[in-house]
Formats: structure tokens, sequence, C-alpha cells
């Protein structure tokens, strides 16, 4: 069983991936999409529900794995220098020969081959990231299939790119799985260069120049994440003897000067993670179709860089590399939503917000106690969900009404109902109790509580959040009075998955307690909760999950009921200090000079002489390279 | 066990509304005669609430509808974790649902002054937002838990080991019972009433709604003021009497301010504050 599911997790993706390039019948790409997709989530609750497990593949036909990983390794280098040339740029050659050279010297004299490393190991952690990639992954790639053909038509393509990508779209998943299943480091390390080279290739599909130009910044970007993650693995193999992960973790915190390579490691999760101030590759990458930013943001990419700095959080927990970690992951928290309040640009809000929440969950892990470790894990599975959804409901809105401006999202109720309450709803999701992002919030800040410089980044990064969530929520709902609301049309490719993924937002808040028993519990050891009725209690304080969401439940559907029922209450018209124009409400106008009708207009307020990019961004750069260098010089 | 919870929220119900009324009332009478007047009957503002929900509805936007009952939920469910003594940082959050819903339902109608109001709101909301959560943070330092049962226990005034993030806490309390200088995005006073901000475009059955919400937000605030005395029945009451008047002293002598002086007053006032009282919790 255990084989076949695996087979299913990381292999099948990748046949697939071969097939929707291979074949170029929109049908079969289809029915691949939606046939993977079903495999996967099938598969991944199978592998969820077997719980931790140890595997080996064997060989393949008397040749090892180990040795078809590595040449595919130096394969996949190749292509990366391959397009260095290509794209003209030294950098991404320069890093890329930075890889290759090191690599092949570590492979061909220092590594010992006949020791025995474990290649996969599923925990709690491995298997709830499996879920995450395997079922939104899968949902965001269907989303894909009706999305992408309607941006081809608007592009009016004459020879139609989707098989290649469609082939980079699955290929991510199968190596996301394989990312977080792997135990050798070797193997982690291909899977993770994998997905270096599909993230380059999706945000340069469309071909223009803004989207080559981001996608060689990506590239270079975080191949100097992959050169960070080679020379860790070497010095960690000189130091320790082994790429055994799991033997590592067994072996307890490290100290001294082993700290280096865990640290280099952690910068390449950084990179990936698009952490200040390596955060512009991934606001870059907005150029890319819709379902790429969801892909990347939600289930895959940067998620696999914050998995690496969690799943080595047990070797520097306590020391100082961990706090200054902590510290990193808290200003980049602070500094993105500083920047994510100075946007009106929805996709941009997304991003920082993305940023912000992996640096939260960075912070967690730098701490490293069991109650932020609870965090931090909670975090990634809620915020793939939310954040997925909120992307794909973009996608959905730009092409409805032509552009991603949440100022242009003004009255939006009225003319997309269905897109704008779920887009609400997820906004609610990201924001309020008793959902659960704020409840890993919750964690962190008690968690947090303890270290006052941290604790004062993640009060003010919240507050910023709040209004920068608050005032897009709003304008979704500003419209004026309409007494018949009709339901935009859309297709059901497109629905269903923002329908699952909303409902999966709202109603996983009720299966905390067991989430966080199956996959956080085993990993930790110890229980930071006592779960009664629902009321999720620390030592220091309580999260009434159940009570609190069937209060705000029944609250919201009374709230909606007398909505409802007040369609049948006259209208009124605005207040205009009584120099209203005409009494329609569709057009509010005031009587202006000359006794003509002006209309009305505002705007929020987006601060930008404070927040925005072109003030803030240099100096949080500044500030998040000088963190960078505390990181590095705590572990030396 | 679970009987008491019971009464407790009931209690919580029933009591802040009439209690938050009534301390409306009480402030109008005493700023009226800070202000040389006589001032309406203590019972106005109960007055003021039964004749608006007389009146007929009239809506500009169904959403206004629900978020003037959000409103009141966040306010309710805020009140009911105070009194069954719950989680700050919960109470916290849980308060925040309120404060956003108000602000959504004043964006929902495309009008100049509630849309202006809104903004303003939010401004309020990330003025005093960080400041709660720094003087839960230091509650928790100073007692070792954010659960309010069990700050209760403790057996000193939190006032003496946190008589600056008390301060913080005033400026957080000033925003949040919209005083001046803080009132911009709605105000209590005669001259304003016309226009009020966020509350602009509400009218009827449902600013009655807002107004009882208030109320609910009112005794919230003041429960956490209570809680740096919680140790002497009289020496919560002399806090909180205190506390009230310096606010309605403070209420009319200061002229309200941009928000743009708010934000970066409160922040920079309020983190060094903060800060200060947090690092003497850390040496200690």
């Amino acid at each position: 069983m255990l084989p076949a599911l695996l087979f299913i997790c990381i292999v099948v993706p990748i046949l697939a991936a071969g097939a929707c390039f291979v074949v170029r019948a929109q049908a079969v790409r289809s029915a691949t999409v939606l046939t993977t997709g079903a495999l996967l989530t099938v598969g991944s609750v199978l592998l969820a529900a077997q719980g931790a497990f140890s595997f080996d593949p064997g060989t393949l036909g008397g040749l090892g794995w180990g040795t078809l990983i590595s040449v595919l390794d130096f394969l996949l280098l190749a292509v990366i220098l391959f397009y260095g040339f290509r794209l003209k740029s030294r950098l991404v050659q320069i890093l890329a020969l930075l890889q290759i050279a090191p690599l092949a010297w570590f492979e061909l004299f220092a590594l010992d081959h006949g020791a025995a490393v474990l290649p996969l190991h599923g925990d709690g952690l491995s298997l709830l990231m499996v879920l995450v990639i395997s079922i939104v992954g899968s949902l965001i790639c269907i989303f894909a299939i009706p999305y992408m053909k309607k941006h081809e038509e608007h592009l009016h393509l004459a020879k139609s790119r989707q098989p290649r990508f469609f082939f980079f779209l699955v290929l991510f998943l199968g190596a996301m799985n394989g990312l977080v299943l792997a135990n050798n480091l070797l193997w982690l390390y291909f899977f993770f260069e994998v997905t270096t080279l599909c993230s380059f290739m999706l945000i340069g599909h469309d071909g223009t120049e803004e989207a080559v130009r981001n996608a060689t910044r990506a590239l270079w970007m975080n191949s100097l994440g992959g050169v960070a993650f080679v020379f860790g693995m070497i010095l960690l193999y000189s130091r320790t003897g082994t790429l055994d992960l799991q033997a590592l973790l067994m072996a307890g915190p490290l100290a001294g000067a082993v700290l280096l390579p865990v640290a280099l490691i952690c910068l390449a999760g950084f990179t990936k993670a698009a952490q200040v101030p390596f955060q512009s590759w991934l606001l870059g990458a907005m150029v890319a179709p819709t379902p790429v930013s969801a892909l990347l943001h939600s289930s895959t990419m940067v998620k696999a860089g914050v998995y690496l700095v969690l799943r080595l959080s047990p070797l520097y927990a306590g020391s100082f590399l961990g706090t200054s970690i902590a510290l990193f992951g808290g200003f980049s928290f602070l500094a993105t939503a500083a920047l994510a309040l100075g946007q009106s640009n929805g996709k941009k809000i997304l991003a920082y917000s993305t940023i912000g929440n992996l640096g939260l969950i960075i912070a967690c892990a730098g701490l490293g106690t069991p109650a932020a470790m609870s965090a931090a894990i909670l975090l990634i599975l809620f915020h793939a969900v939310s954040k997925g959804l909120l992307f794909l409901c973009v996608g959905t809105i730009e092409q409805g009404i032509g552009s991603r401006d949440i100022e242009d999202m003004r009255g939006l109720y009225k003319v997309m109902p269905r897109t704008a309450i779920i887009t609400v709803l997820g906004v609610a999701t990201m924001l309020l109790p008793p959902f659960g992002v704020l409840l890993s919030k919750w964690l962190a800040i008690e968690a947090a509580a303890h270290n006052a410089p941290l604790v004062v980044m993640l009060a003010l990064a919240s507050a910023l959040s709040v209004v920068y969530w608050g005032r897009w929520a709003g304008m979704l709902m500003s419209a004026p009075f309409s007494r018949e609301v009709k339901p935009e049309p859309l297709s059901a490719l497109t629905l269903r998955p923002l329908q699952i993924l909303v409902g999966g937002a709202i109603v996983l808040a009720l299966f905390i307690p067991w989430i966080y028993d199956s996959f956080a519990l085993p990993m930790l050891g110890e229980s930071v909760f006592s779960v009664h009725y629902g009321v999720l209690t620390t030592g220091a304080g309580a999260f009434a999950v159940y009570p609190l969401f069937f209060a705000v439940l029944l609250g919201a559907l009374f709230a909606w009921w007398a909505a409802r029922k007040s369609r049948f209450v006259p209208a009124t018209s605005l207040y205009m200090g009584g120099a209203n124009a005409t009494g329609s409400l569709e057009e509010p106008a005031f009587v202006g000079p000359m006794n003509k009708p002006v209309k009305v207009a505002f705007g929020n307020y987006y601060l930008e002489s404070v927040f925005g990019e072109g003030k803030l961004t240099r100096w949080v750069n500044i500030a998040a390279l000088a963190l960078l260098l505390l990181v590095m010089g705590g572990a030396l | 066990m679970l009987a008491q919870y019971i009464m407790l929220v009931f209690v919580g119900l029933l009591i802040a509304p009439v209690a938050g009324g009534l301390i409306a009332g009480l402030d109008r009478r005493v700023t009226a005669r800070v202000q040389s007047r006589f001032g309406p009957p203590l019972l106005q503002p109960f007055y003021d609430v039964a004749k608006l929900l007389g009146k007929e509805s009239m809506i500009v936007n169904s959403w206004q509808v629900f978020c003037a009952y959000m409103y009141l939920l966040g306010a309710v469910l805020s009140v009911v974790l105070l009194f069954l003594q719950s989680d700050l940082l919960l109470l916290f959050f849980v308060q925040a649902i309120g404060a956003l819903f108000l602000v959504f339902g004043a964006m929902s109608a495309p009008s100049p002054y509630s849309q202006v109001g809104a903004q303003r709101e939010l401004m309020q909301i990330l003025a005093y937002e960080p400041l709660l959560i720094l003087v839960f943070v230091g509650i928790y330092l100073a007692t070792g838990s954010f659960q309010i049962s069990e700050i209760l226990t403790h057996e000193q005034p939190l006032l003496f080991k946190l008589p600056l993030l008390f301060i913080v806490l005033g400026y957080a309390l000033t925003i949040k019972l919209r005083k001046s200088p803080f009132d911009f995005s709605t105000s209590h006073h005669a001259h304003q009433e016309l226009v009020k901000g966020v509350t602009t475009e509400f009218s009827g059955p449902y600013l009655a709604i807002i107004e009882v919400a208030h109320w609910y937000e009112t005794v919230l605030v003041l429960g956490l003021v209570a809680l740096f005395w919680s140790t002497s029945l009289w020496g919560m009451l002399a806090l909180l009497l205190g506390t009230y008047f310096l606010e309605i002293l403070i209420d009319n002598t200061m002229a309200r301010l941009t928000w743009r002086w708010m934000l970066s007053y409160v922040w920079i006032v309020g983190l060094v504050l903060s800060v200060l009282n947090l690092s003497w919790l850390y040496a200690s």
C-alpha cells in the first residue's frame, strides 16, 4: 500500500505532467488534470491516514534511485545553466556553476556512497504538507483549466502554450510532495531545485519582456538559495558525517560551528519563502497567470522555504541562531504588513500578506517552543487554504471586471455577487476569529510574549494587516441599494474550486483540535493544549473554538436573514449636506458649482507618503540585510 | 459549574447594556456640568434609543443591516467573554469583529461622509490595536496568564507593576470611547451630530443597534481598566470613576486633531511607554 501511495503522490503528477505536454488535445489535458487531482486527493488522504513512515524504494531495475536522482540533479543544473546563457544573465550562470562544481566534487570525492541513508520519511509536518500540496494544489490546477482557456483567448495566441503551462504546473505538485517527504538531503535538494525551475518557467510563461525579466530575477534569487543549500549540505556532511535528516534531528540540538551549515540551509529557505530582502522575486511573479500565483503562494514554492526552516528548527532551538531567526521572521511580518498597507493592487496585497505570514511562521520556527511550533504548523495549513482561495478569487474578479485594483472592486457585490461573497468570506478567514489563521496568530503572540522586540513587531504587524484586509472586504460590500442581485454565471470548474476552498477554510476551524492531535502532537511529543468542549487551553490562555464558532455562525445567519428581509425596506437617499443632485442611488451626485451635478468619488487611505513601496522598500531591505547578517553571525 | 457560567453569560448580556447606557447618560450630565449646562436627564440615552427603534427602517444598502447586527454580535460576544473571565487576547480578537463590521457597514454606503468616516475609523483601529496587544502582553508577564480568571487571583493591584501600560490603555480607551482628541470617525458632540462619520448613513432601528453595541463596548473597555485594581472593590470603583472622569475632562479640554497626528503620536508615545514598562517586567 505504502509504495503505491508514494507513487501516486510523487511519480503520478510527474507522469501526468508529461502527458499534458505530449498530448496536445484540450479534452485530454483537462481529463488528465482532473484525474490527477482526484488521485492525488485520495492518495494523500490515505497516506496521511497511515501515519508516520520510513521508506526505501530500493532499486529501479538494478539502478539505484539515488544514482538516478544525482544524474537528474546535474541535468537540471545544466538546464538552468543553459537558461543562464540564453537569458545572457551572468548572475544565473555563475550561481549555477557555483552549485555544479561543489556538488560534483562532493558526489565524486567526499560523499560515502556506501553509507545507508533513508531516502523517504513522513511525519506529521510532512504529511500535512502533502495534504496541502495535493488537495489545494490540485484544486488550483483544476481552476486553471477554464482560466487558461480564457487567458489565451484574451491573448489571441496562434499556437496554444497550455501544454507547457500545465506540464510545469502539475510537475510542481510532484516535486513538492517529493521535497517534503525526502529524508536524504541530496534528494531534498534535487526537488528543491525542480521547484526553482518550475517557478522560473511559470513566471516567464506569457513571454512578455516584463515576464522574462521577472522570471530571471526569480531564477537568480532562488539559485542563490540553491548555492547556500549546496554549501550548507556539504559543510553539514563534513561536520556530522551524515545526510540523513532524521538521524540529524534525533541527535538533538546542535551548537557551535555546526550551526553554520544549518544557517546556510535556512538561508536557502528564506530565499525560497521570499523573505525580505528577497521579496522582489515573489512580487515580480505576479505577472504570471493567476493560478501560478495561487500555487506559488499557497501550496508550493514559498511553503517549501518555510518547511525547510521549520524542519530544521529542533537543530537550532534555544540557540542565538534561533533567536535571530525569530527576529528576522518577525521583521518580515512587520515590513510586509506596512508595505501591503500602501498598495491598491489586489495581487500585491496578497503577495505581501503571504510573505508576512511566512515571516510569522519563520519567527515561530526560530522560537522553537512547542507552542510556537504548533502555531507554525497550523498556520501553514490555514494560510494555504485561505491564500489559495483569495488568489483564485482575484483571478476570477480580474477576468470578470478587467482589473486587479481593489479600488475597482467597489460595488463588486452588485456585479459578481457570488465571487464577492466568497472573497469576503476568504478575507474573514484570514482575519477574524474563530478561523484558523487567527488562532495561529493568537498562539504565536502567546508564544512570543517573552521576547519583547518580537512581540512588539507582531503587535504592529497584526494591526496593519487588520487595516489592509478590512479595507478590502469593506469595498467588496460597498454597493448602492439593489433589490435583486443576480448571481453571475461561472463555469463549474471555476466555481467548484472556489466553493470547496471557502468551505474548507471555514469548516477546517472546527477540526483544529483533531488536526492538532493528528499532525502536530506526534511531532512535538508534548501537548501544548488540553481540549474540553472544543476549548483549547494552554497554560497561559484559552481559545474557545467550538463555542465561538457556533456563536458567530448563529449571529451571522441571523444578520444575513435580517439583511435579506431588508430588501423590502424603502431605500433612502445618501446624505450630501442637503445638496443631492438626483434622487438616484445608482449614480450618487451632489449639486456643485454652476448648479452642475458632480459625481461622488472617494478612495481609500493608502498612506503612500509613509507606506509606499518607493518610500519603504529601500529601508526595509537595508534593515532585513542587517538582520540576515545577524542570523549568519549568530551561527558563527 | 456550567450553571454558573450560564448565569454569568446572562448577567453580561443584560447588565452590560444597562450599565453602558447609564454611563452614557452620566457622561452627558457630567460633561454638561463641566460646561456649565444642566444637561439631559440621566436616562436620555435610553429615550434616544427607544425613539430610534420606533422609527421606520430606511437603508442605503442591505449590507448595512448585516453589518449593524455583526457589530452588535462582536460587542456582545466580547462582553460575554469578559464576564466568563476568558482569554484577554481572544476577547480582543472578538471585539475586532465588531470594530471591523462597523467599518464595513460605513463602507457599504457609497456616501462621501460615511466613506471618510470608515477610513478614519480604520486609522483609529490601527492606532489602538497594537497598544492593546502590548497591554495584554504586559499583564501576562506580570501575572503569568492571559486568562482573566487567573489574573484576578493576582494578589497585588496590577497598576503598581504596569503604571505606564495603564497610561497606554488610557490612549486606547480614549479612542475606543470616541473622545477628543481622538474622535474623528464619529463624535457625540451636538454640533457634529448631523454628520457623524461612520454612522452617517445609518438611521432608525439600525442606528439604535449601533448605539446599544457601543454601550457594550464601553463596558468592555471599562472592564479592562478595572483589571488594574481587581484586588478590592473600592479600589476598582475609585480607579474606574477616576479614569472615566479624567476621560471626560480630556474630552472637554482637548481639540480634535487630525488622524495623521493621532497615528504618529499614539504609536510613538504608546510604544515608548509600553517598551519601558515591558523592560521593567523582563528585568524583574
